[in-house]
C-alpha cells in the first residue's frame, strides 16, 4: 500500500517536473528526490526515432561516398597518368636489330622476331615451371555459412537465450542423475528415465528426445549430461516424466520432450539462430588467417568449418572447430577469426549473440 | 586498465574499417550517440536542437572519417571537437542578433566533455538496459512526454500498474547508477 502511494507521489511530482522544468522541486522524501532527479535528467532524453533515422541518414550518406569513391579514384589516375610513348629504337644499342651499318648484307625482321618469340617462350616456360616446383602461392579466403551445427551437446554455449528446449522428472527427492543423452528424434514415443519403473513393458519402444535427429554413440547410463552428480540414480525432482528439474517427458529444466532449458521440444540454452527475425552479423574487420608453415610445405589444402557464437558486442567466442583439416591450420583460421569483428546481429532492433559457421578454405595456387 | 585498452584497440579497428568501408562508420555512431548527445543536451537544453546538432556532428564527422589520423585519444574526443565548434559557430551566429554575451563565457565550458556529461551519458545508455516493459514506459513518458493514460492504453494496462513500471524503471536507473559508481 505504501509502496502504492510512493509511487502515486512520484507521478504526481514528475507530472508537476514535466509541466514545468524550471520551477524548483525540492522535495522532503530523500528517495524520492533523488528518484525526481533522475526523472529530471530524463527529460531530454533523445526520442529513439531519431536515433534510428539518423543512423539510416549516415548509412545512406556512407553507402553514396562509397560509390563515389571508385570513381574518383580514377579520374584522378586518368588525369596525371601520361600518355604512354611508343618505343623509340635505339640504333646505338642494337644496331643489328634494325640493320644499320650492315649495307653488305640486309638482315631479315621476320627471323629475327621468330628467334626473339622462341627465346622468350624458353624463358618463360624455365621460369614457370621454376616457380610451380619451388612452391605455390597460398591464398586464403573465407565464408559465412548460416546454417546451424552444434559440434557437442555436452558443452553447449554459455549464452542464456530460451530456444526451445525440455525437461522432466519423476518427483524424486535426489537431483538428476548424471548420464548420456538418449536417442534424437522428431518425435517422442517413450520419454527417457534413469530408474525404469516398469521392467516387463507390453511395447518396448527406445526412449527418444524430440531434437534435430543427430547420429550419437549410445551409452549404458542414460541420464542429463550437464547434471553435477553421476549417482545414485534418479529421476530428477521434476514432473510428467523424462530427466531433470523441469517437465513433461524431456531431459532438464525445460518444458516438453527437449533438452535443456526453455519449451517445446529441440534444444535449450544456446544461441539465437539467423533467420526469423534474427539478422546475419555482418564482418567489419575480418583479415584472412595465414597459411601454416607445415601446410605450405606439404603443399595441404583444403577448408577448415569453424563453429563460433557472434557475440552482441560483435565479438567471436565459443569458437570450436566444426571440420578440422590439421598440419596446423585449424590453429590458424581459430586465431585470425578470435580477432575478428561483426555488427553484431539484431533481434527486434536490439544486438543479439547468434552463432554462425565459419568455413575458411586454404588453397595453394 | 585493461579493459581500457581493449576498448581503444577495438575503437581503432572500428575506425580503420570505417575508413576502408564508410558504411562500418555505424558502428562508431552505436558506441558513441549517447555521449554526443549528452554533452549537446546540456549545452543547448532543448532536446530539437540538440538532436539537429548531434545530426550535424556525425554527418561532418562521416565526410571526414577519412581524414582522421590515430593519436591515441578516444574516437568520442574528436566528435566533441566538432561539435564543440558547432556550438561556437552557432553562439556567435546568435551574438550577432544581439542575443546575450553570456555566450562567450558558456563557450569556453565548450573544451570537453565533463562530468555531468558523462553522467548523463551513462544515464541513457542504461535505459537501453531496462526490462523491455520499464524501457517502454521511460520512453514514453519522457521521451514522447505521453501521459500515463496514454500509455496505460497502448500497453493495455491499467495506470497503477503503469505507475508501478515507472516506479521500478526509475529505482532501478537508480540503483545501477549505483553500482556503476562502485
Amino acid at each position: 500500500m505504501s509502496s502504492l502511494s510512493f509511487a502515486d507521489q512520484l507521478d504526481q511530482s514528475i507530472g508537476i517536473l514535466m509541466a514545468q522544468p524550471n520551477a524548483a522541486h525540492g522535495h522532503a522524501d530523500a528517495g524520492l528526490s533523488e528518484l525526481l532527479g533522475i526523472a529530471a535528467e530524463l527529460r531530454l532524453f533523445p526520442r529513439p526515432q531519431f536515433k534510428q533515422r539518423l543512423k539510416a541518414d549516415l548509412l545512406r550518406q556512407a553507402l553514396l561516398v562509397s560509390e563515389a569513391a571508385p570513381a574518383r579514384v580514377n579520374t584522378r589516375v586518368l588525369e596525371v597518368a601520361p600518355r604512354p610513348k611508343p618505343a623509340q629504337p635505339q640504333p646505338d644499342i642494337l644496331p643489328t636489330l634494325f640493320g644499320v651499318g650492315y649495307g653488305s648484307y640486309p638482315v631479315r625482321r621476320s627471323n629475327f622476331v621468330t628467334s626473339l618469340a622462341a627465346h622468350a617462350a624458353v624463358i618463360a616456360l624455365m621460369l614457370g615451371s621454376s616457380l610451380w616446383l619451388t612452391g605455390r602461392h597460398p591464398k586464403v579466403g573465407h565464408q559465412f555459412v548460416t546454417e546451424l551445427t552444434i559440434p557437442s551437446l555436452y558443452s553447449p554455449p554459455a549464452y542464456q537465450q530460451n530456444h526451445g528446449g525440455g525437461g522432466g522428472g519423476d518427483r524424486d527427492k535426489l537431483s538428476a542423475s548424471k548420464g548420456e543423452l538418449p536417442l534424437l528424434a522428431r518425435e517422442q514415443m517413450t520419454p527417457p528415465t534413469v530408474i525404469v519403473r516398469d521392467s516387463k513393458p507390453e511395447l518396448a519402444i527406445a526412449p527418444t528426445v524430440v531434437a534435430p535427429p543427430m547420429t550419437m554413440p549410445q551409452a549404458p547410463q542414460m541420464g542429463d549430461p550437464l547434471a553435477a552428480i553421476s549417482g545414485p540414480p534418479s529421476n530428477g525432482a521434476g514432473s510428467a516424466s523424462g530427466i531433470g528439474d523441469g517437465t513433461g517427458g524431456g531431459i532438464g529444466s525445460g518444458e516438453g520432450a527437449g533438452i535443456g532449458p526453455g519449451s517445446s521440444g529441440g534444444y535449450g540454452g544456446g544461441v539465437y539462430r539467423i533467420g526469423g527475425g534474427v539478422t546475419a552479423p555482418r564482418a567489419i574487420y575480418d583479415p584472412d588467417p595465414e597459411y601454416s608453415d607445415e601446410a605450405r610445405k606439404a603443399k595441404y589444402e583444403g577448408t577448415v568449418v569453424l563453429w563460433a557464437v557472434i557475440g552482441a558486442d560483435g565479438r567471436p567466442k565459443d569458437i570450436r572447430v566444426s571440420r578440422a583439416l590439421g598440419l596446423g591450420l585449424d590453429q590458424k583460421a581459430m586465431e585470425a577469426v578470435r580477432n575478428w569483428r561483426f555488427q553484431p546481429a539484431m533481434k527486434d532492433g536490439r544486438p543479439v549473440a547468434v552463432q554462425l559457421n565459419i568455413e575458411v578454405n586454404f588453397r595453394l595456387y | 586498465m585493461k579493459a581500457l585498452e581493449n576498448e581503444i584497440s577495438d575503437e581503432r579497428i572500428l575506425i580503420e574499417a570505417a575508413q576502408r568501408d564508410p558504411a562500418c562508420f555505424t558502428e562508431l555512431y552505436e558506441n558513441n550517440f549517447d555521449r554526443v548527445y549528452a554533452f549537446l543536451v546540456r549545452r543547448v537544453g532543448s532536446r530539437d536542437e540538440a538532436e539537429d546538432l548531434t545530426a550535424e556532428v556525425f554527418h561532418q564527422a562521416l565526410a571526414g572519417i577519412g581524414r582522421f589520423q590515430w593519436r591515441g585519444l578516444p574516437f568520442v574526443a574528436w566528435l566533441l571537437g566538432i561539435a564543440g565548434n558547432l556550438l561556437r559557430d552557432r553562439w556567435q551566429r546568435a551574438a550577432k542578433q544581439e542575443v546575450q554575451i553570456e555566450a562567450d563565457a558558456e563557450a569556453d565550458e565548450i573544451a570537453g566533455a565533463d562530468d555531468n556529461t558523462e553522467q548523463r551519458a551513462l544515464l541513457f545508455q542504461l535505459v537501453d538496459g531496462l526490462p523491455q516493459d520499464q524501457r517502454l514506459v521511460i520512453i514514453r513518458r519522457f521521451a514522447e512526454q505521453r501521459s500515463l493514460r496514454e500509455i496505460a492504453q497502448e500497453l493495455q494496462r491499467s495506470e497503477g500498474a503503469v505507475k508501478q513500471l515507472q516506479l521500478r524503471a526509475l529505482e532501478n536507473l537508480r540503483n545501477r547508477i549505483r553500482s556503476n559508481h562502485e
